[in-house]
């Protein structure tokens, strides 16, 4: 198996119950979107259980947000697929549901009046506030994976500026941003290739320079 | 029969949306209004529900509105169940089958170049659209009526400089290591639910 990243004696080996708990514990704790489940996952996955790299991790983000669906539904179908396969995904997307299915379901009756509950509306004003710090753990870790250098700085600048003050569509950020990223290495690997060469006929010459004695293409010493 | 009608409804939903929870609200609106399944108010009450109950935000709408109206069928409160089932199950079944396909293709090709150039180019925007994540749920709890989209200075006038103190509080605590390790994440929300009630609630300062 050829899974990317990840040690391959762990993948096959993770359970399919500790998938679901794991999964479930994130489900529970999850507020309004998905970006604060990133934190609970980067400890339970990456530093506790050691299932995947924080690298792993960002490009499983990479593709819940570029595929159609619920971020912390499509994190799960990636992460539960990547452990156990086609049952681990089902799995692990059972474990971030069922949390919200059986409290809404439960409480149907009485859901509004529950949430208007003032002692529930002070906890929760409390969980907001953790919810920040714990998205922006998430944004230093995720950040801490990219690639050095300016292209990824203004990179993340941009799609931040764009995002944050402007209704475009996200998927027309993401979209901009892969093109980018295409020019970008195109570029690169172009400027790269001339100088390798310069640099190459510049030994060159200066080889042959060198042992003048020689005939000549003394570089293939 | 409106439980396919139902499923249909989201099945599109969950297919056709890009950008999580928050992105699905404008269609989720659309079709609700347009089967009469749920009042205007309903729906704007129960959007703060969801934002506010565990779970992540889409589900919990999906859960709701299934059950609302599967309700309004002869079986009652098990019509419900089912309409919550059927609405949850059709809002993540195409994320199933197409993060699956994703994953196989993304493994197959990330060695190409294109892929990898592409990929070094989403990568930084999605840690760019995780940072703007940070300042608007940061404004939410700090700035209730700020609203970054039509800058002004009227949303300035209810300052929860109290919350503000708690995530500058959580932000060194989330990083102290006690024998080497991180205070856990859900430790960290059981905490700052418990500090929410002492505070807001016991001591009833201004939410």
């Amino acid at each position: 198996m050829n899974k990317v990243g990840t040690q391959p004696n762990i993948i096959g080996r993770v359970s399919l119950w500790q998938l679901f708990w794991t999964f479930f514990k994130t489900g529970l704790f999850t507020f309004g979107g998905g970006y604060a489940m990133i934190s609970i996952l980067e400890e339970e996955l990456v530093s506790k259980r050691k299932w995947l790299t924080s690298q792993d991790m960002l490009d499983m983000l990479v593709i819940a947000e570029s595929t159609p669906g619920v971020i912390a539904v499509n994190t799960a179908t990636s992460v539960g697929y990547r452990l156990r396969g086609v049952l681990g995904a089902v799995i692990a997307t059972l474990g971030v549901v069922l949390p919200s299915f059986a409290i809404i379901t439960a409480l149907s009756f009485v859901i509004n009046q529950f949430a208007d509950n003032t002692w529930y509306k002070a906890a929760f004003t409390g969980v907001q506030a953790c919810v920040t710090v714990l998205v922006l753990n998430a944004f230093i870790k995720m950040f801490c994976q990219l690639e050095r250098g300016w292209f990824s700085a203004l990179m993340v600048a941009a799609a931040f500026d764009i995002s944050l003050f402007t209704d475009f569509n996200v998927i027309y950020i993401i979209l901009t941003g892969g093109a980018l990223g295409i020019v970008y290495t195109l570029i690169v690997d172009a400027v790269g290739k001339k100088k390798s060469a310069a640099l190459l006929s510049e030994q060159l010459l200066s080889d042959s320079e060198k042992d003048d004695s020689l005939p000549k293409n003394g570089g293939d010493k | 029969m409106i439980y396919l009608e139902l499923f249909w409804e989201y099945f599109k939903v969950g297919l056709f949306t890009i950008g999580g929870g928050y992105a699905m609200l404008p269609l989720v609106t659309q079709i609700v209004s347009k089967h009469g399944w749920l009042t205007d108010r309903q729906l704007i009450e129960f959007i703060g529900v969801a934002e506010s109950t565990p779970g992540p935000f889409a589900i919990n709408l999906a859960t709701f509105v299934g059950n609302t109206v599967g309700s309004t069928t002869r079986l009652g409160v098990w019509g419900g169940l089912l309409g919550a089932l059927v609405a949850t199950v059709a809002v993540v079944l195409p994320s199933l089958v197409i993060i699956i396909v994703v994953t196989l293709l993304f493994d197959k090709f990330r060695s190409n170049r294109y892929v990898k150039g592409a990929l070094k180019g989403i990568r930084p925007v999605v840690v760019g659209l995780i940072l703007c994540s940070v300042f608007t749920v940061a404004a939410k709890v700090v700035l209730p009526d700020f609203d970054f989209k039509h800058l002004s200075s009227d949303g300035a006038s209810q300052f929860n400089w109290i919350s503000l103190i708690i995530i500058f509080a959580f932000v060194p605590l989330s990083q102290i290591k006690i024998k080497g390790k991180k205070i856990h994440p859900i430790c960290l929300i059981l905490l700052s639910a418990l500090l929410g009630v002492v505070i807001f609630g016991a001591f009833g300062v201004r939410q």
